[in-house]
Order: C-alpha cells, then structure tokens, then sequence
C-alpha cells in the first residue's frame, strides 16, 4: 500500500517538476510602443542601447521625435526611454536586469527593437548593439554625427539617399563581427573612423558626391573591402602585419597607392587602412 | 408564500455573495494595475482606487483637470490635463486644443494625439508590466552627491580587491614578491623602461604567439586558451609588479619594528597601496567638479602608470620573483659612519707596522 502511494507520489513529482521548471524559464514576453511629440527642429542627441534581438532604425517623416516600439522578456530586461529636456537628449533601448541570465527562453524566439526618427531635426546618433541583427537606414535624415559601437552584430548600414546637412564624423567601432555599409557618400560625412576587432568589413562609398572625404580603417582580423566609384579619386595608405593587399589598379606613389584618375578626379576619397590578420580588397566598380 | 417568491429570494441569496466577489476582485485587480502604473510606468501621481473612471471618460474644450487622470475605459481630451491621462481598457485620444502635460498612455488602445499636444511621452501597450523587481526605467540623471557616492564606492571596492589579491600573494608567493621588491630596489631604472618595452611589446607579442600557433592545426584549436592564459600572465605580472612597488613605498614611509616580518610586509604592503589609491580617493571625492577630478585623475593615473611600469619592468627582469639572484645576491658592503679609515698618513701611519719591501724591486 506504502508502496503504491510512493509510486503515485513520485510519479506525481514527476509529472509536475518539469512543468515548474518550465514556469520558471518562460520569457515573459510584451510589446510596448513609445513615441514623443517633437516641439521645434533644434538638434537633438539620441542615444540606444539595445543587448540582443533584431534593430531596425530609420528615418520617418512626422511630427515625433522618436517612435519606439520595443518586443523584449520582461524577466531579462527593461526598457529604457527617458528624455532630458535640458539637455536635449534621449536615451531608448532596452536595459538588462540584474538576473539576466537566469531565464534563457530557449524557445528560439528573439527581441526586436524599432526606431523612427526624425528627418528634419539635426540629431547626434549613438548606438550601441550587443549581439544584434541590425539593420540602419538612415538615409535622407539630418545627421550631425553618429557613432555606432556594435560588440557582435551583423550590422547592414545604409545611406539610401543623401544626409541633409554636413555630417560631422562617423565613427564606427565593431568587436567581432559583420559590417556591411553601403552608400557612404551619401552620409556626407567630412571623415570617417571604423574600427574592427574580429569580422568582415565592407564599405561601398557609392552615392552622391558632394565634398572629399577621409577614411580611417582598422581591422584586427579579417577582411576589409573598399568599394569605390571609378570616377572617384582614390588614395590609399596601407599599413599592413600579416595582411594581404589587392589593390587593383592602384599605382604606388611615395607612400601612398593612387587611382590613375586621382589627380583629375573632382572628388577624393583617402582611405588609411590598417589591419593585422587578414585581407585588403579594393574594388573600384559602379 | 409561494413557490416563485421564495425562489426568487434564494436567487438573490445566491446572487448577492458573487456579485460581492467580483466587485472584491475587480477592486483587487485595479489596485494591482494602479501599483502596477506607479512603479512599472513611473506614472505620477496615480489616484486612489475610488477616484478611477469606472468607464469612459472625457475632458470637454476650455476645463483644466489637475493630476493624474485614470480610467478603466477610452479617454477623450480636449480641455488641459496637468498631469498623466492613463486608459486602462481603450485609447487616449487628444482633440484639438488639448493639452497633456504629463504622459498620455493607453492599455490595449493606442494614443492618438495627432492634433493636441502632449508635452511628456506617449506609450501603448497590450497589458501593463509585470512587477517583478526594481530596475531603472527613466535615464539616470546622477546628481552630484550620488556621482561622488559611486565614484568613492568604485574606489574602495577596487581597494579592498586589491587588498585581498595583496593578501593572497603575500601568503602564496611571498618569495616572489621579495624578489621583486629587491630587484626594482637595485635596478630601479632598467626595471622602469623594461616595464615601458613590456606595455609596447604586450600586443605584438600575444600576436606573434597567435601566428606560431596558427601554423599548425592542433595550434590553430590552442589559440582561444593561448590568448587567455596570455592574458591571465599578463594580469598577474602586472599586479605582482604593482604590489611590489606598493610595498616599497609603503615600506620607505612606515618603518614599525613590531611584528613578524610578514605583518610588517603586510602592513607595508596596505600602507602602499593605500597611498595610491589616496589620490583616486580624492579624485572620487571631487567628482562633483569635472576640472578637479580630472587633473585629480591624472595624477592618479600617471601615478599607477609609473608604478606598474616599474613594477612590471622588474616582474619580468625577476621572471615573476623566481630568478631569484637579486634578493639571495650579496649587497654591497656599505661603510658604516662608526667605522674609522685606515689611516695612511701622520702619526698613526708611521707607527703602524709597515709590511717589510720586496727585494729586487
């Protein structure tokens, strides 16, 4: 009799454990969407953090000053949308609790993070993505500058038409990753600093032309490819340890590998690669 | 009394209690999305259960409401909110010429505000957040007081870590740390540019230690474990190196006879590092002043910087305290004060007992 009771007990416990366990490990998921009013066109700085999941942040016409609809696990992380007024600045993402890492959902199902904003105010855009999938548009927007910091993204950043206004600088600094930006003329930056640790990096400078342009590039191990427009003048100064270098059609003068046009050409682009491990690729196509 | 009466009564007698219930349940759940408001939401000024809207609600043209509207159907504004409008069944809709000053935020609705203002932010949601614990949700603003709070807490933190690790070594690798200590006392200036050749030389090297591995394929599968026992080398030279030099300027400031020779070494040690870190103290404690703490913090750094330079250097001249020919060497003989010369000239020389000259000379 003891005996079937035990049985029953523990067939009980064993039914029911699992099913605890599993209460305990959903991810409590919830979607919330957040946005503010814009009050004038003065500049604005915007900054995201975002751990893990999909971005997607573009430009969007309207009267916001972000539209922010956020799909995270409430038991792993909280949202983070405040503004300061005084300051002008807007911090937005999302922010991972201190347990983090109890709740592993399991499930296959990842967070999502999308940003609109404005294209008529001139903003100062930080980003910075942990082990995103991310995908940046920011094209036709009034950019000032934009630093993107990304510790293992597949990042695809895009300038699909021209920045209004004077970009200051672009700063890019990507861990161990994937970079993929295309249409960089369009940002009409005045210089440009990408740093990579581990990962491919691709730059594509096609887009409108409007002023010369200064590219530092740093990848640690990896290959980084230049795809430059051939009506674009194009220096390139390569400082390289064990790192292969196909220059194409570039011809060595002094310090410098040049395009045969680069003297004629209305615009230039100088590009100081570095890298230690991996390839140099110049691609000079339209 | 007949039949249809007396079943009537017992209906009601039936009735009543769960009607009861449910309004007890219902007031039970607005209490928790009220709580729910105020610390998942930071919605100020949240009113008491009595005072939410059972239903709709609305702000007609030209009325101003002052605080915090909430209401368990849509709401429609377009008098003045000074504070928050809160829908917790519906949208928030925003008419022309209405104004809210605080948030506007709609439970399983959307707000709509494309001709009225609202001057804080807009949120909709399918449900209210689950309160499963404090954690931030505006941006932190730090005021003064906290941006020193934090500062001096991430100093004496740090302090106290370093104060174990110095603990731990002084018990484990005692020796090592004499050695060190006696190396950057005799060699102070080699220690202090081989310590500026090991900082140039950390990169390239875990690089060329990389690139011998990748020669072969079992090396290839080594490289993660290389580059973090690299690492882990890295870090303990360069905390051995500081200690040992904290030791010395501890030591060169109190001179205790008390003691074993370890409590003395170990008080030495504490007292060292306390030096080091009373600059970041006073860096951390000037936080509130962005010129102060950074030329407080530049000291600090520059000073940390030459210590472990030095510290480093002499790690590696000693091999991390085992090549130990520094410390076991014979000092020189230094000539005591008390000790008279031999004299060579007067009177005391010429009595002195002259060795007899060497013939054929």
């Amino acid at each position: 009799m003891i005996g079937r009771r035990a049985l029953r007990f523990a067939l009980w416990m064993g039914l029911s454990l699992p099913s605890l366990g599993h209460a305990q490990t959903t991810p409590l998921w919830r979607s919330v969407d957040f946005a503010r009013q814009l009050r004038d066109t003065m500049p604005q700085r915007i900054r995201v953090q975002y751990g893990a999941g999909r971005v997607d942040v573009r430009g969007a016409d309207g009267q916001q000053l972000y539209g922010l609809h956020l799909r995270y696990d409430e038991s792993r992380s909280v949202p983070l949308h405040g503004y300061d007024a005084e300051q002008r600045s807007a911090l937005l993402g999302l922010e991972s609790r201190g347990n983090a890492m109890r709740n592993a959902s399991g499930t296959g199902e990842s967070g999502e993070l999308r940003l609109t904003l404005p294209r008529t105010v001139p903003l100062e855009l930080d980003l910075t993505l942990g082990g995103t999938q991310s995908t940046l548009d920011l094209g036709a927007m009034s950019l000032r500058s934009l630093t993107l910091k990304c510790s293992a993204t597949e990042a695809n950043l895009l300038f699909s038409n021209p920045n209004r206004g004077r970009m200051r600088d672009i700063d890019i600094s990507v861990g161990a990753a994937g970079l993929t930006a295309s249409h960089l003329a369009n940002a009409n930056a005045e210089q440009m600093r990408i740093e990579a640790g581990v990962g491919g990096v691709d730059l594509d400078f096609s887009g409108t032309w409007t002023h010369d342009l200064a590219v530092t590039a740093q990848v640690g191990l990896g290959k980084l490819t230049l795809r430059v427009p051939p009506d674009v003048g194009l220096r390139v100064d390569v400082e390289r340890v064990f790192a292969g270098f196909d220059h194409a059609a570039l011809v060595k003068r002094g310090d410098g590998w040049y395009s045969a046009n680069y003297d004629a050409a209305p615009y230039k682009l100088h590009i100081r690669a570095q890298t230690y491990f991996g390839q140099i690729e110049i691609q000079q196509t339209r | 009394m007949s039949a249809r009466p007396r079943s009537l009564i017992y209906a009601l007698f039936g009735l009543v209690p769960c009607v009861l219930m449910a309004q007890g349940q219902s007031r039970a759940d607005l209490s928790r999305d009220l709580e729910r408001l105020t610390k998942g939401e930071r919605i100020a000024g949240v009113p008491a259960a009595d005072s939410v809207s059972p239903g709709a609600r609305s702000v007609p043209a030209g009325s101003t409401i002052h605080g915090t509207i909430v209401a368990r159907g849509p709401v429609e504004v377009s008098g003045r909110v000074d504070g928050s409008v809160v829908s917790l069944a519906g949208s928030v809709t925003v008419r022309r010429g209405g104004v809210i000053t605080g948030d506007a935020l709609s439970v399983g609705g959307r707000v709509i505000a494309d001709s009225g203002v609202v001057l804080g932010e807009m949120r909709s949601m399918a449900a209210l957040p689950t309160l499963l614990g404090a954690a931030p949700m505006a941006v932190p603003v730090r005021s003064s007081a906290q941006r020193v709070t934090d500062a001096v807490r991430i100093v004496s933190v740090t302090f106290g870590v370093l104060l174990i690790i110095a603990l731990g070594v002084l018990l484990f690798a005692g020796r090592n740390l004499d050695e060190v200590v006696a190396t950057i006392e005799q060699r102070f200036a080699r220690a202090f540019w081989l310590g500026v050749v090991g900082q140039v030389c950390l990169l390239p090297a875990l690089a060329l230690l990389i690139v011998a591995l990748a020669l072969s394929l079992i090396g290839i599968l080594l490289i993660p474990f290389a580059i973090v026992a690299y690492a882990i080398a890295c870090a303990g030279l360069l905390t051995l190196g500081f200690l040992a030099v904290a030791r010395l300027v501890g030591g060169a400031v109190w001179h205790g006879s008390t003691g074993g020779g370890q409590s003395r070494a170990l008080l030495a040690l504490a007292i060292g590092i306390a030096m080091f870190f009373a600059v970041w103290m006073a860096a951390a404690l000037f936080a509130w002043s962005p010129i102060a703490v950074g030329v407080l913090r530049a000291a600090a750094l520059a000073a940390t910087w030459a210590a472990i330079t030095v510290g480093l250097g002499a790690s590696l001249q000693s091999r991390a305290g085992t090549h130990r020919r520094v410390a076991s060497a014979p000092r020189a003989v230094e000539l005591a004060a008390w000790q008279t010369p031999t004299p060579v000239a007067g009177v005391v020389a010429a009595r002195r007992h002259a060795a007899p000259a060497r013939e054929g000379r």
